[in-house]
């Protein structure tokens, strides 16, 4: 690819300018000349993160095998791009044909978390594009959006023309093939609206209470559907998965062959929306996974590969499924990854199989410091099987031991924050009893994240901790957790309660995106660019009450802003749910069981899993 | 077991990516094409594969040379043919060769390099190539400031000697220079030097960036 003499000028003083050059092996150069639709898609952040998103490959692929689609990338520039970008004049442009993104049919934006939306703004800015969907025509591209934060549309509602709801495999596809068979915004909107997991917030006016909450959506078309339902592929062994991914010249966060094996969880953790909004569980057959991870590698090189899941030993054939994949890497000298693993005595073989001498750290998740609060979120581990994998995990030699744990999660106690201490203590001192008073190189880390409550979850109705309770919780576990060998970590308070504020917010918090946009504030995820002094003007000048949004408990009269969308769960389940929360009973895994959370009357639940029968309530 | 030459060109924008980047995309271009490369031993086997000079971020080269070995003799030409089509675009392998047998490697015979950087010019210059020549080489010494590579201290370094041979064409609003200068181990001079005194003798106001440097060859001890 040649490009203009700006532009290489640009190239030589940034740092990483293999970010903005395109070109890698598998890329994909189409005549945008011969296409009917040309739609770019947009990752909010740094081309490193972007592309280790494997939603990325997976929607390029399926687009880009449509011969009259041509679908580019675009990545957030990095600060000192952006600067030479702005001095210059030079429009943001995509990676296969430098083309400036405002000449594009559709523009997608992918929203994997909160603290990217204001990337957004600065991305549309950068493009050239008027902001708010009221203010382009015609001639601008389509503003469109999805991924899990789309789940709560309404902080971006006033930017955003459309966001897709749920899986995209069929619908992205579906949706710029509509834009090609209409002549105007207008009716390419209406059009659409009628497919499952398209939501355009222009068709809905919001009218509030005097107490600030949702009193109605009024529709503004009375085509709009009532609620959006979310789009579910059904059978995902056939679902369209790439083998020519695209590989990246320079180093990313992920760098390597990935092969979903299977979408959705059956452990109902009652804070996690993936585990919610992804259901129900449908599984690749292993066969595909063999296969499709045989060509993947052969088609890009990559010497690691990893598979894809929310947990990976609950795929109903793990066990044969890693024996063959670990027989393949090894036979091509490819090194497995298995993240997310139970740790049970057959993880244990393989995984001393895989990592030989070189062993990474085990991680565990107990999110909460004792029994009674995991009944509470639901998580279903106790402290015997943790303490039982540690010591089988020290006797084969494991040196380091990670733990995560959440802060403030609903119905918490100091009591379980000293649990928090009591575990990283004990497994200590197992090492000490398993290999002797000096115990080695061992380490533990634990770390604490901040608990924010998303929509669409039991806890969408919970208050967030304010950041005085957080930051006193902290202070405590520092001194709880002043153990010998023991590391600890927290998130910082700040962003979590700005990822609160757009997790769970409606329209209006839209005005403070813009704020912050104006006032220069990107990159929020990224701690040397957070910049808090300018979030706090910016909640002053909007007038955005954080105590509304996050330190409040919500009613379940409430309507709440993300109700128009359906998660296809229902809400019953979810109040049902939190409800056996403040109880503190739990709720069985729903291979057990059905446990009525509704999705089945949609979908088949355990499509292409070997399962024995399960009941359905 | 069979140990060859690749030779090929890197041009247009990949030449922003850097040695380390070329490195790990050829592992993987061997991989694809099913060459089996050798692998060093010890608890990090890496591939056996050097290029005889890195060439810096930015630079464009004609004449780039990657010396590997394999665990198979594949044949010159077949190598060349499988790899040829899974170059990303600005690559081109120009040749493909065995190796004649010998201890040291490529990039311990490199003696020299020889570059042609284009340096545009804003004003018209009022010299000829030779006004040129003798303004920046008749200098006694050509100072300037170089890293050192043990103590990583700036220390004022002549490079003079180290220039084999220079050369200048004006052309309409470019200056090019063709560069033979000494590179490899043991005397090594980066053209980096000679692009910043080149433009200070000169009293250009030419930015770095905007400065193009392409290697066209590199020479070899016998």
């Amino acid at each position: 690819m040649r490009i203009d003499k700006e532009l290489d000028n640009m190239l030589k003083k940034v740092e990483k300018p293999a970010r903005y050059i395109g070109g890698e092996v598998n890329s994909i150069k189409k005549d945008p000349e011969k296409v009917s639709v040309r739609m770019g898609f947009a990752f909010p952040d740094t081309y490193e993160i972007g592309m280790s998103y494997m939603g990325l490959q997976i929607l390029y692929n399926i687009l880009n095998k449509n011969d009259d689609i041509y679908c580019e990338r675009v990545f957030a520039p990095a600060m000192d791009m952006e600067e030479l970008m702005r001095e210059c004049g030079r429009e943001l442009f995509t990676l296969e044909t430098f083309t400036p993104v405002k000449e594009l049919d559709i523009l997608g934006f992918t929203l994997q978390y909160e603290l990217s939306y204001t990337n957004v703004l600065n991305m549309l800015q950068l493009g050239n594009i008027p902001l708010k969907s009221c203010d382009r025509g015609e001639e601008h591209p389509v503003i469109i959006a999805g991924g899990p934060c789309a789940y709560n549309p309404e902080p971006l509602a006033d930017f955003i023309d459309v966001f897709l709801i749920g899986d995209g495999e069929e619908l992205l596809e579906q949706v710029c093939i509509a834009k090609k068979d209409t002549s105007s915004k207008e009716e390419f909107l209406k059009k659409i609206s009628a497919y499952n997991g398209v939501y355009v917030p222009s068709f809905y006016d919001v009218e509030y209470n005097e107490d600030g909450t949702v009193k109605a959506y009024n529709k503004v078309w009375d085509g709009a559907p009532d609620r959006v339902k979310r789009a579910v592929i059904s059978d995902l062994d056939k679902a369209e998965f790439p083998v020519n991914n695209i590989v990246p010249f320079i180093d990313t966060v992920h760098d390597r062959s990935v092969v979903e094996t299977f979408r959705g969880c059956t452990r109902g953790c009652r804070f996690c929306q993936a585990g919610m909004i992804y259901r129900p569980v449908r599984e690749r057959k292993k066969e595909t996974v063999r296969r499709l991870a045989e060509e993947q590698i052969k088609n890009t090189g990559h010497d690691e590969l990893s598979l894809l899941s929310l947990s990976t030993s609950d795929h109903s054939c793990f066990e044969p499924m890693a024996l063959d994949l670990m027989k393949m890497c090894k036979e091509q000298n490819v090194a497995l990854s298995l993240p997310s693993l139970r740790l049970d005595s057959f993880s244990f073989k393989v995984l001393d199989e895989i990592q030989g001498y070189r062993k990474s750290g085990l991680t565990f998740a107990p999110e909460a410091g004792s029994q009674r609060l995991r009944d509470i979120i639901n998580k279903n581990i106790t402290e015997e099987d943790i303490y039982g994998a540690v010591e089988q995990a020290i006797g084969l030699g494991w040196e380091t031991i990670k733990l995560y744990f959440m802060a403030g999660l609903p119905g918490e106690t100091y009591e379980d924050l000293d649990g928090i201490g009591k575990i990283a203590k004990n497994i200590i001192d197992i090492n000490f009893r398993v290999r002797g008073r000096k115990g080695g190189r061992f380490r533990v880390t634990a770390s604490v994240s901040n608990f924010v409550p998303k929509a669409h979850t039991p806890f969408q109705w919970a208050a967030q901790d304010t950041p005085e309770q957080f930051i006193d919780k902290h202070n405590y576990l520092t001194k709880q957790l002043h153990i010998k060998g023991v590391t600890f970590n927290y998130h910082e308070t700040k962003t979590s309660v700005l990822e609160a504020v757009f997790a769970r917010g409606d329209r209006r918090v839209g005005k403070a995106l813009e704020k912050a946009h104006q006032l220069g504030c990107k990159f929020d995820g990224w701690t040397e660019h957070y910049n808090d002094e300018l979030w706090q003007q910016v909640f002053a000048e909007t007038n955005t009450d954080i105590a509304f949004y996050n330190y409040r408990e919500r009613s379940y009269d409430e309507i709440l802003p993300w109700d128009i969308i359906d998660p296809l769960v229902t809400r019953e389940f979810l109040m049902r749910e939190n409800e056996k929360a403040k109880a503190a009973q739990t709720t069985a895994d729903c291979r057990q069981g059905c446990a009525g959370c509704g999705i089945n009357k949609h979908t088949e639940c355990f499509k292409g899993a070997e399962l024995p029968e399960v009941k359905h309530g | 077991m069979a140990k060859y030459i690749l030779t090929f060109s890197k041009t247009g924008t990949i030449c922003y990516t850097s040695h380390l980047d070329m490195m790990k995309m050829f592992k993987r271009v061997f991989k694809r094409a099913g060459i089996k490369q050798s692998y060093s031993q010890g608890f990090n086997p890496h591939p056996k594969m050097t290029f005889a000079q890195p060439l810096s971020l930015g630079y464009w080269g004609l004449g780039e040379l990657l010396e590997f070995e394999t665990e198979e003799d594949y044949g010159a030409d077949n190598i060349k043919n499988i790899l040829a089509p899974l170059m990303p675009e600005g690559i081109v392998i120009t040749d493909c060769k065995e190796a004649e047998p010998s201890k040291k490697t490529l990039a311990a015979k490199t003696e020299a390099a020889e570059y042609i950087i284009a340096v545009p010019l804003h004003e018209k210059i009022d010299m000829t190539s030779s006004d040129i020549y003798d303004k920046y080489m008749g200098q006694e010494k050509i100072l300037t400031y170089k890293k050192q590579k043990k103590k990583k201290e700036l220390a004022e370094v002549d490079i003079k000697p180290m220039i084999r041979d220079l050369s200048f064409v004006v052309e309409e609003e470019t200056l090019f220079v063709t560069a033979y200068l000494d590179s490899g181990s043991t005397s090594n001079l980066s053209p980096e030097l000679v692009i910043t005194t080149l433009i200070e003798c000169l009293g250009l106001d030419t930015e770095r960036s905007e400065v193009q440097v392409m290697r066209r060859k590199m020479v070899f001890a016998e």
